[in-house]
């Protein structure tokens, strides 16, 4: 199970004096694989990453991190981007690279080698030698996120990695962490970008009031969903809403309505028997965003409930 | 193991090249020079005060010719046992006036001179007239008269000895317990001038890494007591250049001087090379022991106020060890000196001080053991109360002293 899995977490707990931040959450993170955890802000995301790290040690439950059951045997094969990002401003942003090399077991001249390497391909070759505090923000954040993989580890864990950068800067982060799941890194990263996680994740967890409430791929959060239709009859009568679905509202000429579970197509003809007609008919998907929105507000009255 | 000390290395080397490699560390490093050359200012203004003032002092005997004469030959041959400016103000001769008292009392009021004692009368019944607090020279204008009458009387001659003493120097007798006890206090006052100096900047050092988030990623990937031990280890090195820098000039000024000098009476019970290593040890070990506490401390601290409040706690904690250690120093296998000798933070420098005074070395083996089983101690502590108060881990302050384990 463990070569399956780079991270393996049941039941975790985390009590902040009398405060639940997280509350019995599982996750599985397969091998080589990119997984997004989400929520929203005040989920316990970062709290259960910290967990997974060994930073803080959960109340109850069990963690595995690369087969490891104390996370912190594993850490020179990890590699951790903090959300509140940090680095030594008074470091060239080599050494900073090296440093955080070095403390996950590589040598600073091995260190420093890569460093290069990496900046030169992220666009930050002309400020190899540059200190940090003479560093835009952004840069320094594309430092850190190469210091976290300078070393090649087998798992990147990226708490907020998009958070702060432009969308150039973006671009480049999407494109890194494609790249180190293509080299057989496994990434787990947080956001509460659903843009990002729809493009990257090969799977997900969807955190909400210190729970997991999903677990699995975008399509499948997708497929939480019903499809939405966008209607335009021929004729301008309004009588069409009659024979719409409830949630059926108006827009512009059209209509906008949830597919009935049996399919569009019974409706379609009845619409059409009446003599409405179709001027124009598009089915639309529901995003990550519609999934992540409906199951974070299900939980929230949930909770409330 | 392996993977702990180099993970120690990095941090303490981060730590030590981030202090050094900057202009900021120069000035660190001139610091004593600074303090020394305000101490050289102000002392050469005070000597320059006092040397004017006892050119000016004056001790008066108001006597006529012949009087004056071997008063004077008394003067010289007492004064010929003190060292140059240990002895009595210079000795002025006046003649009597008829208004005596008007002119002992004018002798005092002069605004040229400061007279501080005025010896009139015949010499075989003085009135010896001082200003306070100069008794001692109303004594010295006496005994004067003393020896002139009694030179008289018994007819022999003040400036001929009437007996001949063999005066030799004893270099193979042992050295005096004061001279051992004042080496113990001398090596208790160094390492704990040094610590003060040194070991209080660790309470700020892990400010930096709060302040810029760093530690959330050392907290990932090492041990906090790897952060912990390779920061105090760095900070330790920042002071091995420091005193390395000051003790090569300190040794080389020593060098000029001429032998004997600055060490007479230094003589150490454990012999001079086992207790300059000794002290370096018990140096290290202090710096190590106050340094965890003051990183433990400086730890828990959110702001730099904070840091800044806690910098007087500090103070009055090392001091209280240095007062524990000078009474030990001072009075070696006493209660206190036993007392001062097992307290981990006040062992570095009561060992060092017992150093002077006793020359068994088992009980210095036995001592450094204990002082870092001390250090291990405090840095776990630090560790737990930073794990628990700063990153929220551990299950709260109940939690010290548990220990976790996590299985699958």
């Amino acid at each position: 199970m463990s070569s399956d899995y780079a991270v393996t977490a049941n039941a975790l707990v985390k009590n902040f004096g009398s405060k639940r931040a997280v509350d019995g959450v599982d996750l599985s993170v397969p091998t080589g694989m990119i997984y997004g955890v989400l929520g929203p802000n005040g989920a316990g995301k970062t709290t259960t990453l910290r967990m997974l790290l060994g930073i803080i040690d959960p109340d109850s439950g069990t963690r595995i991190l690369l087969g490891q059951s104390r996370p912190r045997e594993a850490s020179d094969r990890v590699g951790y981007l903090p959300e509140e990002r940090g680095l030594y401003p008074a470091m060239k942003a080599r050494e900073a690279i090296a440093f955080m090399g070095a403390l996950r077991g590589l040598s600073w001249a091995e260190g420093r080698t890569r460093a290069a390497t990496l900046m030169e391909a992220a666009g930050l070759g002309a400020v190899v030698d540059t200190k940090i505090r003479k560093m835009s923000k952004g840069m320094a954040q594309l430092v850190q996120l190469l210091g976290s993989i300078v070393h090649r580890p087998e798992l990147i864990v990226l708490d907020e990695p998009f958070s702060g950068l432009d969308p150039v800067n973006q671009e480049h982060l999407e494109a890194l962490i494609l790249a180190e799941r293509d080299r057989g890194a496994t990434i787990l990263f947080s956001t509460h970008v659903m843009g990002h996680a729809e493009r990257l994740c090969d799977r997900l967890a969807i955190i909400a009031g210190s729970k997991r409430r999903f677990e699995g791929t975008v399509d499948e959060a997708r497929g939480t969903l019903p499809m939405r239709a966008h209607y335009v009859p021929c004729s301008g009568d309004d009588a069409v809403a009659a024979m719409l679905p409830a949630d059926a509202m108006r827009n512009g000429k059209g209509w906008r309505f949830t597919v009935p579970e049996g399919g569009p197509e019974p409706l379609l003809l009845n619409l059409i028997n009446a003599g409405h007609g179709i001027a124009g008919l598009t089915m639309e998907r529901p995003g990550l965003h519609d999934a992540f929105v409906r199951i974070v507000n299900n939980a929230k009255s949930g909770d409330d409930a | 193991m392996n993977r702990l000390l180099r993970q120690i290395a990095v941090i303490a080397r981060r730590d030590f090249l981030a202090i050094v490699a900057t202009p900021t560390f120069l000035l660190f490093l001139l610091a004593p020079a600074f303090m020394l050359s305000f101490g050289v200012v102000g002392g050469s203004g005070a000597a320059q005060m006092g040397a004017s003032s006892a050119e000016k002092a004056r001790i008066v005997a108001i006597v006529d010719g012949s009087d004056a004469k071997r008063l004077t030959a008394a003067d010289t041959n007492r004064r010929s046992l003190y060292r140059a400016g240990e002895g009595p103000p210079v000795l002025m001769i006046a003649q009597p006036s008829d208004n005596l008292n008007n002119q002992v009392k004018m002798l005092f009021n002069s605004k040229t001179l400061d007279v501080t004692a005025v010896l009139s009368g015949a010499l075989s019944n003085p009135r010896v007239t001082f200003k306070s607090p100069s008794k001692r020279h109303a004594d010295y204008l006496a005994t004067l008269a003393d020896d002139v009458v009694r030179e008289g009387r018994t007819g022999l001659s003040l400036e001929k000895r009437i007996i001949t003493a063999t005066i030799t120097e004893n270099t193979a007798a042992r050295t005096s317990v004061r001279g051992q006890q004042a080496s113990g206090f001398g090596a208790v006052f160094g390492i704990f001038f040094l610590t003060l100096l040194l070991a209080g900047q660790a309470v700020g050092t892990l400010a930096e890494e709060k302040s810029n988030k760093v530690i959330e990623i050392l907290a990932a990937s090492v041990p906090l007591e790897a952060v912990f031990l390779g920061k105090l280890i760095g900070m330790f090195g920042v002071s091995v250049v420091f005193v390395a820098f000051w003790g090569g000039l300190a040794a080389l000024g020593i060098n000029l001087l001429p032998p004997g000098v600055v060490l007479a009476g230094f003589a150490p019970a454990i012999g001079a090379p086992m207790f300059f290593v000794l002290c370096g040890l018990y140096l290290a070990m202090a710096f190590m022991l106050l340094g965890a506490v003051f990183l433990g401390i400086g730890a828990q601290a959110s702001t730099m106020r904070e840091i800044q409040m806690l910098s007087l706690p500090i103070t009055i904690f090392q001091v209280s060890m240095f007062g524990i250690s000078a009474a030990a120093a001072g009075a070696p296998g006493s209660t206190i000196a036993t007392f001062a000798e097992i307290f981990p933070f006040s062992s570095p420098f009561a060992m060092a001080a017992r150093g002077a005074t006793d020359p068994a070395i088992w009980p210095h083996v036995l001592a450094l053991g204990w002082q870092a089983l001390w250090v291990g101690i405090t840095i776990w502590i630090s560790v737990r109360l930073f794990r628990i108060g700063v990153l929220k881990s551990g299950g709260g302050w109940r939690g010290l002293f548990r220990r976790k384990h996590m299985t699958a």
